[in-house]
């Protein structure tokens, strides 16, 4: 599904990936791990394309295809999706609206017509409840005046709706109390399927409890230094990063 | 060149003014606007607020008032329910069933009529009312509004059209609005023309808002492309009136308001919403003066433009609160969107205060479009022109969802999103 080689990428001209390797074959849930500034986020953004994050060596690619020859909205509409750590707010673009543009992008990309319009509500309102959102949501601006868990909940209600082939989650965990943790893993744990493959960027082992990953893999310093199934996540929680770091060095 | 443009003037104006009707401006009134006009001068943009607006139109422009009135009139927008329209082409009105409506008064003063307690008093002597003397000279038809004490809300649409011929001369629409104690009236004023007229047009409006009362006023400023469009109004507040002012510009070559509105009685309120949208050579230019005059008085006043191409939009809001208005809160939030590298805004929040115990609040802003917001669209597979049409969208939803009546609002969305060449794109959303 998803191939990784020797991947450098640059922000603002510093080097952050430093020849990052990782695959994720299909089907499977992959955490990847790691302390602040050790590159989580900028591989996140890597893999959706964000402007400002130059690659400068190695290959991504994604279903057999070249992942960085594709413009952000072409990925989106192959099957990549990003959840972002800090959702933004764009008040007068309403949530229904932004859902069924992204969902007719991706229609429109496959060659399929628009969604129906009934087919579409029943749909978001059914992902809604399992999200437990309030279908009030709809109409408001997107994340407008969302509190951090209504944002990481919308998150995830987007990626249940567009059901893309491989979620990149940032940090989806951060922020939220145990409840909306909960709420988000069923969520996502509900889109667990063959054909579909989960890359987790967090923090802390609290998330991989409920989602628990095929594999887990530590990134320090823009590369991956180890990789295990999830009890090497248990043994980051008892030990940190320190003593992988010093092995890294 | 100013003293030759209002030697033009005054030369119009000695060929047409024995034709001018008296009962719209008394001859003696008309004569010393003229002189009061020049005796002034022009407008220039070396006066600070003056400095945004296109005036070398004024040079070129043919002052008398159109006197062919051509029948080639631009289709007219959709009626509005609950809106009684009157129609205006070339300043003149044309059709609109002047007489009363219930607890309403509606009359055009070219045709004489019972002399009315309202009395539009000449011009204010300030600088920025000065295209207001132009219009005192020259306006041929004016039509008052007089909503009654206590009378139930009522609804008028006001279209000032250029029509084709109008290239021959300017034209000078005229209202004067006034709502007596506890009157509440919405007036949606829309300026517009046929395709090819490259017309002056300088409007003038006043509006007298008595105690209690309520009024919700709407313009819409959608000229034909090579209009020069000039505006004054002037508005009153009694105590604890309310007016609600919010105003949509994307027409006309050049677009200039000048807008004074005096809180003058304890516990009025003024909500001023406005809206530009100008593209290729456009200038919208737009000066805002909120008087707090009385205590306990408040503005709120909200601002959103969008230039691209190498159009301009400025707008410039003062706020002065004088020395006996205790008490009174203001706030002003003017943001500007810069769309292209030649596009220009120019946003200027003033605060002039002479007394303690207020509250004032304002925000500037002007940048490009948020790159955040562009990335998280793109990230959901929406194509980047769409994307960028969604957000300058949102950036006028802040002033166009404030308009309460729901397909005045549609009207005016599907209006911008074609302004914006996106019709087809934004169509989920019209």
């Amino acid at each position: 599904m998803l191939k990784i080689e020797n991947l450098h990428a640059t922000v603002d001209g510093k080097e952050i990936l430093k020849g990052l390797e990782l695959e994720v074959p299909a089907g499977e849930v992959h955490a990847v791990m790691g302390p602040n500034g050790s590159g989580k986020s900028t591989l996140a953004y890597v893999l959706a394309g964000r402007p400002g994050y130059a690659v400068t060596a190695g290959r991504i690619s994604f279903q057999g295809q070249d992942l960085l020859a594709l413009s952000p909205e072409e990925r989106a509409r192959a099957g990549v999706f990003l959840g972002f750590q800090y959702p933004v707010e764009i008040p007068g673009v309403n949530n229904v609206y932004l859902l069924k543009a992204a969902i007719n992008a991706a229609r429109k990309q496959r060659g399929e017509p628009e969604v129906d319009a009934f087919e579409f509500l029943t749909l978001v309102r059914e992902k809604m409840r399992l999200m437990r959102m309030d279908e009030s949501m709809l109409s408001r601006g997107v994340n407008e005046g969302f509190s951090g868990g209504e944002k990481k909940r919308n998150e995830i209600l987007q990626m249940l709706v567009l059901e893309p082939r491989l979620a990149v989650l940032d940090e989806t965990d951060s922020g939220l109390d145990i409840d909306a943790l909960k709420i988000v893993a069923h969520g996502v744990n509900t889109l667990r399927a063959p054909q579909r493959s989960l890359v987790l960027v967090t923090h802390y082992q609290r998330l991989l409890e409920h989602i628990v990953p095929d594999r887990v893999h530590v990134l320090v310093n823009g590369r991956i230094v180890r990789s295990g199934d999830r009890t090497l996540a248990l043994e980051l929680e008892r030990r940190g990063y320190d003593w992988l770091i010093g092995e890294a060095a | 060149m100013s003293s030759a443009v209002t030697e033009q003037i005054r030369k119009e104006y000695g060929a047409v003014h024995a034709a001018l009707p008296a009962s719209v401006i008394e001859p003696a009134r008309r004569a010393e606007a003229i002189e009061r006009l020049c005796a002034q001068g022009l407008p220039a943009t070396r006066e600070e607020n003056w400095r945004y607006t296109n005036l070398r139109v004024l040079e070129h422009a043919r002052f008398a008032p159109v006197e062919t009135q051509s029948q080639a009139v631009p289709p007219l927008p959709e009626a509005l329910p609950g809106f009684v329209r009157y129609v205006f082409v070339d300043g003149l009105l044309r059709s609109g069933a002047a007489g009363s409506h219930p607890g309403l008064t509606v009359r055009s003063l070219r045709t004489p009529g019972p002399s009315s307690s309202a009395a539009w008093g000449p011009c204010p002597d300030v600088p920025e009312a000065r295209l207001a003397l132009l219009n005192e000279a020259f306006a041929t038809d004016a039509l008052l509004i007089e909503a009654h004490a206590n009378a139930a809300p009522a609804a008028i649409e006001l279209v000032f059209a250029a029509s084709a011929g109008a290239q021959a001369g300017a034209s000078y629409p005229r209202v004067h609005v006034v709502l007596e104690a506890g009157a509440e009236l919405t007036v949606l004023e829309r300026h517009m023309g046929a395709p090819e007229t490259a017309s002056l047009v300088n409007s003038a409006v006043r509006a007298d808002v008595g105690e209690n009362a309520h009024l919700t006023h709407y313009r819409l400023q959608q000229c034909a492309p090579r209009t020069a469009w000039f505006d004054t109004l002037t508005a009153q507040l009694a105590a604890q009136a309310r007016y609600h002012l919010l105003t949509v510009g994307t027409g006309a070559l050049t677009a200039r308001s000048t807008v004074h509105v005096r809180l003058a009685g304890a516990g009025a309120e003024l909500a001023l919403s406005a809206a530009a949208l100008a593209d290729r050579q456009q200038s919208h230019d737009m000066y805002a003066l909120s008087e707090h005059v009385a205590p306990n008085t408040r503005t709120t006043e909200t601002f959103r433009g969008i230039a691209s191409g190498r159009a301009r939009v400025a707008f410039n809001g003062k706020i002065a609160v004088r020395e006996r208005a205790g008490g009174s809160d203001s706030r002003q939030s003017l943001r500007g969107l810069l769309d292209g590298p030649e596009a220009e805004v120019d946003l200027r929040p003033q605060l002039e205060i002479y007394t303690d115990e207020i509250r004032c609040s304002h925000g500037a802003t002007a940048g490009k479009l948020d790159q955040n917001m562009l990335f998280y669209l793109l990230s959901r597979g929406i194509a980047p022109q769409t994307a960028q049409h969604l957000l300058k969208w949102a950036f006028l939803e802040d002033v166009v969802a404030r308009i309460e009546c729901a397909e005045l609002r549609r009207q005016i969305e599907r209006d911008l999103a074609s302004q914006m060449s996106a019709a087809a794109t934004l169509k989920e959303l019209l």
